[in-house]
């Protein structure tokens, strides 16, 4: 590979395109034959994070009655002050801007510190039932701490379950692996529909909140993905009840894409531009779906499948049109 | 090869261009400049992106299926013997065309080449009615997908063909008397003999455009070369194919299958932790867990929370040690990350993987003792079971 890159980057000097400054300065550095294992290794951190945590998870869950529970408790607690101490210690404290560590371990530990005390919460919980039949209060206190938790040390990872707990709380399940199967029952549950879309208008609440006071501005995408794959899922779950409710939420979901049109040209962020546009396109089709369907004409069937074909041409056209402007405009 | 050389040469330094600005070197506004100087392929850079043209692709190519169908349909029976055959042709029409319009890793053309490898393979089963000796199609399918790697050039061409040629040798094995007992055998030959022989041609090769299917293949010969000596594969595959009926006993040589089960996966990192060789880093590290796995199904030694728990501490243990002894270094293998070739797209997958496995599920309001109503935790493991 290395023969390829630094004739291209020769091919780029020889055409005028690079200075020789810069062509000196890159040659220079390859020389030094780098091989940086650094994502590598912070992933396999990453890993042991997960499988430390889930382990403890199943071990606490296993042996709830065989243990003594004081023990276990005490363990725990332990544990989780060993790592609250670390991640003290090493953090630079609170800041309102983005903060890099030093330490590459910091962000891992606090992770764990995370995990292990909404495992203790949970633990407490159910053996004790601390917050007695108050279920929700089990599940907002964890999301306190992990919110907490995410601004004092500037940790995305731990932000995303302080999220996932905040929606848990009203009764969704929002983690990548639910939100799009059926534990969300949008659509026998019209309450559930208009938590999703508060909670969602909430989170851009905040987000708009939070760059006015600058208060962890790189938070925003995070905070936004969830409140459109929130929202975008509710409504379009509801496109195919049986009232007339279904027209209220197509005007939502064309707000709320109007919406996420312009704030990911603001964030210049393509994820949410691409899965705005989809969820728009999908809601766009079951629209028509339903006004055909409304309409009921009977012998025009064939006339449709003949045009199916040109009305993906026309999409086609259409997004390669969005895609170019997009790139375009946050160039 | 109908893809425009000169536009494949301006990519190699667009490309280029692309991680010279990731790495700081140059600034946007001269890669603005080489990108206008360099007319490039109509080309989507982002995957989510081109996964998108991908689908939008897949559905135009349904629909005018759907009209040919609609057409064709009142010639039944012959209409069905022939229809894969057209739908390929509609693939291939569709991207000839799309090649011509200069589209290449767009996600249109994906969709349109691919459909006609899946066409054809179908086609192929259909006509010759081999539901079980999969033998011939599999050989069309893998002359065809070559074909389209050659001609357009397309990088998932090349791994169908890969597979395909794993399925030929798989299937001309079972064919041949004895051919189930030395498969495994066969198969670490084959792959090891087409390493190096891509190896070979990656060292001679002089068009950059090559590269990436060579070092496709080669990393496949790395993958299947593991896989036929896998214990739990080559056991599997015994059960299936020669009807051993064994609850206690073991398979013949099963020494040796454990032996390189665990060698394999350290040579390679080994070898490229030597050769600087990331592609075959991260394969090390998939065949490492996969023995592990492999291990745990046969000797299941720890209970599975203990074993995750230990597992995270050592894993833990590795990195920590890992990272003080290279933290200080500037050249050769290092922890400091390297402006130029890094894996930091990985990375970003954290916060994803965090979130499905972390993420806190809303709570069950049930009499039953076992729910967990508070919903305060659900490890990685353990699917939502509280």
């Amino acid at each position: 590979m290395t023969q390829f890159e630094e004739q291209a980057t020769k091919d780029l000097f020889d055409k005028n395109l690079i200075t020789e400054n810069q062509y000196q300065e890159i040659t220079a550095y390859r020389a030094l034959g780098i091989f940086s294992l650094n994502a590598e290794l912070k992933l396999l951190l990453y890993f042991s994070a997960l499988l430390f945590t889930s382990g403890i998870g199943i071990l606490i869950y296993d042996n709830i009655d065989s243990f003594g529970h004081i023990v276990l408790l005490s363990t725990l607690l332990i544990v989780i002050s060993g790592c609250f101490y670390y991640c003290f210690k090493n953090s630079k404290g609170f800041q309102k801007t983005e903060t890099i560590s030093e330490s590459p371990f910091l962000e891992y530990i606090v992770l764990i510190a995370n995990v292990l005390t909404c495992i203790f919460i949970g633990y407490l919980q159910f053996q004790y039932e601390a917050f007695g039949t108050h279920y929700g209060l089990a599940t907002l206190i964890p999301t306190i701490v992990s919110f907490s938790c995410a601004y004092y040390f500037d940790n995305k990872s731990v932000l995303t379950i302080a999220i996932t707990g905040l929606a848990a709380y009203i009764g969704l399940s929002v983690t990548p692996q639910d939100i799009f199967n059926s534990s969300n029952d949008f659509y026998d549950n019209q309450t559930l529909t208009y938590s999703a879309i508060a909670l969602g208008v909430l989170l851009i609440v905040w987000t708009i909140y939070s760059s006015r006071i600058n208060l962890k501005t790189h938070f925003t995408l995070v905070y936004l993905t969830f409140a459109l794959h929130m929202i975008s899922v509710a409504t379009i779950s509801n496109l195919f009840t049986d009232d007339f409710m279904w027209l209220l939420f197509t005007v939502v979901l064309g707000i709320s894409s109007f919406y996420f049109y312009k704030v990911s040209h603001k964030q210049k962020a393509i994820s949410l531009y691409i899965f705005m546009i989809v969820y728009a396109y999908i809601g766009f089709n079951l629209f028509l779906f339903r006004i055909l369907d409304f309409i009921r004409p009977d012998d025009i069937w064939i006339l449709l499948i003949l045009l199916l074909p040109i009305y993906f041409i026309v999409s086609i056209v259409m997004f390669i049109k969005l895609i170019k402007k997009f790139n375009k405009e946050i160039a | 090869m109908i893809q425009d050389k000169n536009l494949l040469d301006n990519l190699v330094l667009t490309e280029e261009a692309d991680l010279l600005l990731d790495a700081g070197f140059i600034n946007k506004e001269q890669r603005a400049i080489i990108r206008k100087q360099l007319p490039s392929f109509k080309i989507q850079r982002n995957i989510l992106v081109r996964l998108a043209f991908f689908l939008l692709g897949a559905f135009l190519y349904l629909s005018i299926c759907g009209v040919i169908t609609l057409i064709g349909i009142s010639g039944e029976n012959t209409f069905f013997k022939i229809c894969c055959y057209l739908f390929a042709g509609v693939g291939v029409l569709g991207a000839e065309y799309l090649i011509s319009q200069k589209y290449y890793r767009h996600g249109l053309d994906d969709a349109f080449i691919l459909g006609i490898l899946l066409n054809i393979g179908c086609g192929i089963v259909f006509t010759t009615d081999a539901y079980d000796i999969m033998l011939i199609p599999a050989v069309i399918v893998a002359i065809v997908s070559f074909l389209t790697y050659y001609r357009y050039l397309h990088l998932l061409s090349m791994l169908v063909f890969c597979m395909a040629c794993v399925a030929v040798l798989f299937f001309g094995m079972i064919e041949l008397q004895y051919g189930e007992q030395v498969l495994p055998f066969v198969t670490m030959l084959v792959a090891a003999g087409f390493y190096f022989f891509t190896k070979k041609r990656i060292s001679s090769l002089t068009k950059k455009y090559f590269y990436n299917g060579l070092l496709l293949a080669n990393s496949f010969c790395l993958i299947v070369f593991y896989l036929s000596c896998n214990y739990l594969v080559v056991r599997e595959l015994s059960i299936e194919l020669l009807g051993y009926e064994m609850r206690d006993k073991e398979i013949p040589l099963w020494y040796f299958f454990y032996f390189m089960t665990f060698t394999v996966p350290i040579f390679y990192l080994y070898q490229a932790l030597k050769t600087k060789d990331r592609i075959m880093l991260w394969i090390s590290f998939l065949a490492i867990a996969f023995s592990i796995y492999t291990v745990r199904v046969y000797h299941s030694v720890l209970p599975i929370e203990v074993a995750l728990t230990l597992g995270g501490l050592v894993l833990f243990a590795i990195a920590w040690f890992s990272i003080q002894k290279l933290k200080n270094k500037e050249t050769g293998l290092t922890f400091k990350p390297d402006r130029i070739n890094n894996s930091n797209a990985f990375l970003n997958a954290e916060t994803l993987i965090v979130a499905s496995s972390f993420g806190l599920k809303p709570e069950v309001k049930t009499d039953s003792p076992m729910e967990f109503g508070g919903g305060g935790f659900s490890g990685g493991g353990s699917e939502g079971s509280f």
